[in-house]
């Protein structure tokens, strides 16, 4: 066996936009394979578009590797094709082991059966026999913790126990590798960490792991490695922080050109200021978007002033996924900021302790004069930023201490 | 390709049972179902045949029991072939998601039409006794030969199935087809004497006399036809597999 468990040559994979030309093309496909010839499926028909075109990298076993991009890059295609549910049209896939997927958690649960009955069906549609179920029927249970509803129909299951059982089913199914597509987020916090945990565990005895998730955090604490895939381009392959990092930065340019369009889209209201950006920095002044916990952190506002502003107010908020995390608001701290003159304006907020919990964060920058909700221009969760774990921490949060012995 | 479907054993019966115990889990008649359609069916035709509208030839055994067994046996073809066809398409959810042979699904299909054929046995033998009419032995044959028409649906299916995943009027126009199919076999009837060359032609009715001679006479009035639709549906089996097997590759992407 070779350290290699996942070989993409070259893959693409094209998909037709319209339904009714897509139904023409396969029944040609299949009447052509049928007749014994192979029709040239590296060229694109009208209508068609290749939703992944050259993906082409390599995994080791043991390896977890994370795919990143945003929707509708492919990443779930690709998965797809690693999973060897669809054939790629160019190139070659070589998956070596038995794959387990999670691409859509409890595929054939049948939702008037009982969870009891269903872990015997996805777990013989994902590979197990019937004497391995047996024998790991209580481990799944216990994990998938969804306790007296074992034996009732899976339709009265919520969104998040179902999410359970179909994942401890998956995990203990011992794949050689494991596809898991965006589906923790279903389940409850609790659960997600034992889910990650899991991954770890079996990750060390070998199965590879190939994680897609919007998560970023998630996907920078789980993974080594990364793919970023942008309309089914492999953009770039290598250190999951350094994908991650270019992924943002790509989508805040996205991101910004949007904002632009919106300003020029409110411009029949003209504004008394316009923002031009928000750089956030670390102590020696580089641009970034991934912070320890508790590290210094300075943020910079560029404003460009089209009106004299007596009494501006200044604004950066923090959201996650439960809202707003934290607003640094000159109102709402009562800074009184010396008014603006026409022309650009730079503000600066340093924060010499950055103390939010790890996670995924969006930024929004607000001006307003005078009252808090009397706006001037925003950019509403235009910025992203990665808190991760400080050196030396355990938990969420490094927070500082004081001992006495 | 038998491999793999060995391989794969466990989650034919799988499917099968769940798709079974599914099935009528919130019906008051469950199973019983199944009996309702040949019960109206024949119950139509005897009083349809009473009435003198339609004229029914002399069978050999009592017209119900002769009507029950044809429309059973159509039955394996005809519910086999609805759910063959539509298998896919009802299991798009599993194909996209998971990567297995997909002729599992129709094979679990095919065991469940067999399944209610083995329900409606049981009123078959049930008639035997109300009727009073007692089979040769060489009944135990019988299952034997239905073997050729089960492999005819699910070479059928196979292709249809395909079909129907590309196109969904395939459904549709298999069910329409399959009403008046049944109407031109020897199902409800036997041949009639003075114009059987158009039955003989239709190959599926040696597949459904000759399992229902077996019960009457003990022996199979047509042999060589019986021989010949059996072939050609061995045949019909092995190149649709062939087919299938060539062609699902791109059925994910269609569903």
């Amino acid at each position: 066996m070779s350290d290699i468990a996942i070989r993409c040559e070259n893959t693409g994979k094209k998909f037709c936009k319209s339904l009714k030309k897509s139904v023409l093309y396969g029944g040609m496909d299949i009447l052509c394979s049928t007749l014994g010839v192979i029709p040239d499926s590296g060229i694109l028909r009208q209508d068609e578009f290749w939703a992944i075109e050259n993906a082409d990298f390599e995994i080791k076993r043991g390896e977890s590797f994370g795919i990143i991009g945003p929707n509708g890059s492919g990443k779930t295609t690709l998965l797809k094709l690693l999973n060897g549910i669809f054939m790629p049209d160019r190139g070659k896939v070589t998956v070596e082991g038995k794959v387990g997927a999670l691409i859509h958690v409890g595929a054939g649960f049948h939702p008037m059966l009982s969870g009891r009955e269903n872990i015997y069906i996805n777990g013989s549609i994902i590979g197990m026999s019937k004497r391995e179920i047996d024998r790991k029927f209580k481990i799944i249970v216990e994990f998938a913790d969804i306790g007296d509803f074992l034996d009732s129909p899976v339709k009265n299951y919520s969104s998040g126990m179902y999410v359970r059982l179909g994942f401890s089913i998956a995990v203990h199914s011992e794949p050689e590798v494991l596809l898991i597509d965006e589906i923790l987020a279903v389940g409850d916090k609790e659960f997600q960490i034992k889910c990650y945990q899991r991954m770890n565990e079996i990750r060390k005895k070998g199965t590879t792991i190939i994680l897609v998730s919007h998560n970023e955090y998630a996907v920078r604490e789980n993974t080594s490695r990364c793919l970023y895939l942008d309309h089914g381009k492999q953009r770039f392959i290598g250190p999951s922080e350094e994908a991650i990092s270019m992924y943002i930065k790509e989508a805040y340019e996205h991101r910004l050109e949007h904002e632009k369009d919106r300003s020029s889209f409110c411009a029949v209201k003209r504004k008394s200021a316009e923002i031009i950006g928000l750089k956030l920095l670390n102590n020696r002044g580089e641009q970034i978007n991934f912070i320890e916990t508790g590290a210094f952190l300075s943020m910079v506002i560029e404003l460009n002033v089209h009106e004299k502003i007596d009494k501006p107010i200044v604004g950066v908020n923090f959201y996650n996924g439960d809202g707003l995390v934290y607003a640094a608001n000159s109102y709402y701290e009562q800074v009184d900021i010396s008014p603006f003159s026409a022309g650009k304006q730079i503000i600066h907020i340093s924060i010499p302790q950055f103390h939010l919990p790890t996670g995924d964060y969006l930024c929004s920058v607000v001006v307003a004069q005078e009252q808090a909700t009397n706006l001037v221009d925003w950019h509403d969760m235009s910025y992203k930023l990665i808190v991760g774990r400080a050196p030396n921490a355990r938990g969420l949060l490094k927070l500082q201490t004081q001992w006495k012995f | 390709m038998f491999q793999e479907l060995f391989q794969f054993r466990e989650l034919i019966c799988r499917l099968f049972i769940r798709d079974f115990s599914a099935k009528y889990k919130q019906s008051l008649l469950g199973n019983l179902w199944s009996l309702v359609m040949p019960l109206a069916a024949i119950g139509t035709f005897v009083y349809l045949g009473r009435a003198g509208i339609i004229n029914i030839q002399q069978t050999q055994m009592p017209y119900p029991l002769y009507a029950l067994i044809g429309l059973s046996i159509w039955q394996i073809f005809a519910t086999g072939l609805n759910s063959g066809a539509n298998c896919l398409v009802g299991a798009g959810d599993l194909i996209t998601k998971v990567s297995f042979p997909r002729e599992v699904i129709i094979i679990a299909s095919m065991a469940q039409s067999v399944l209610e054929f083995l329900v409606k046995f049981v009123l078959i033998v049930a008639f035997f006794l109300i009727f009073r009419f007692c089979p040769s032995w060489k009944i135990i044959f019988f299952p034997l030969m239905l073997l050729p028409l089960m492999f005819l649906t699910v070479g059928l299916s196979l292709i249809l199935s395909l079909l129907n995943g590309v196109m969904r009027d395939t459904a549709n126009v298999v069910s329409l087809l399959l009403m008046f199919l049944m109407f031109l076999t020897p199902v409800l009837y036997p041949i009639p004497v003075n114009n059987h060359l158009f039955f003989e032609l239709n190959f599926l009715s040696p597949l459904i006399n000759a399992p229902r001679d077996l019960i009457a006479f003990g022996h199979i009035r047509q042999p060589v036809l019986f021989f010949i639709a059996s072939s050609l549906s061995i045949l019909v089996f092995l190149v649709s597999w062939r087919i299938f097997h060539l062609a699902e590759t791109k059925i994910p992407e269609r569903l």
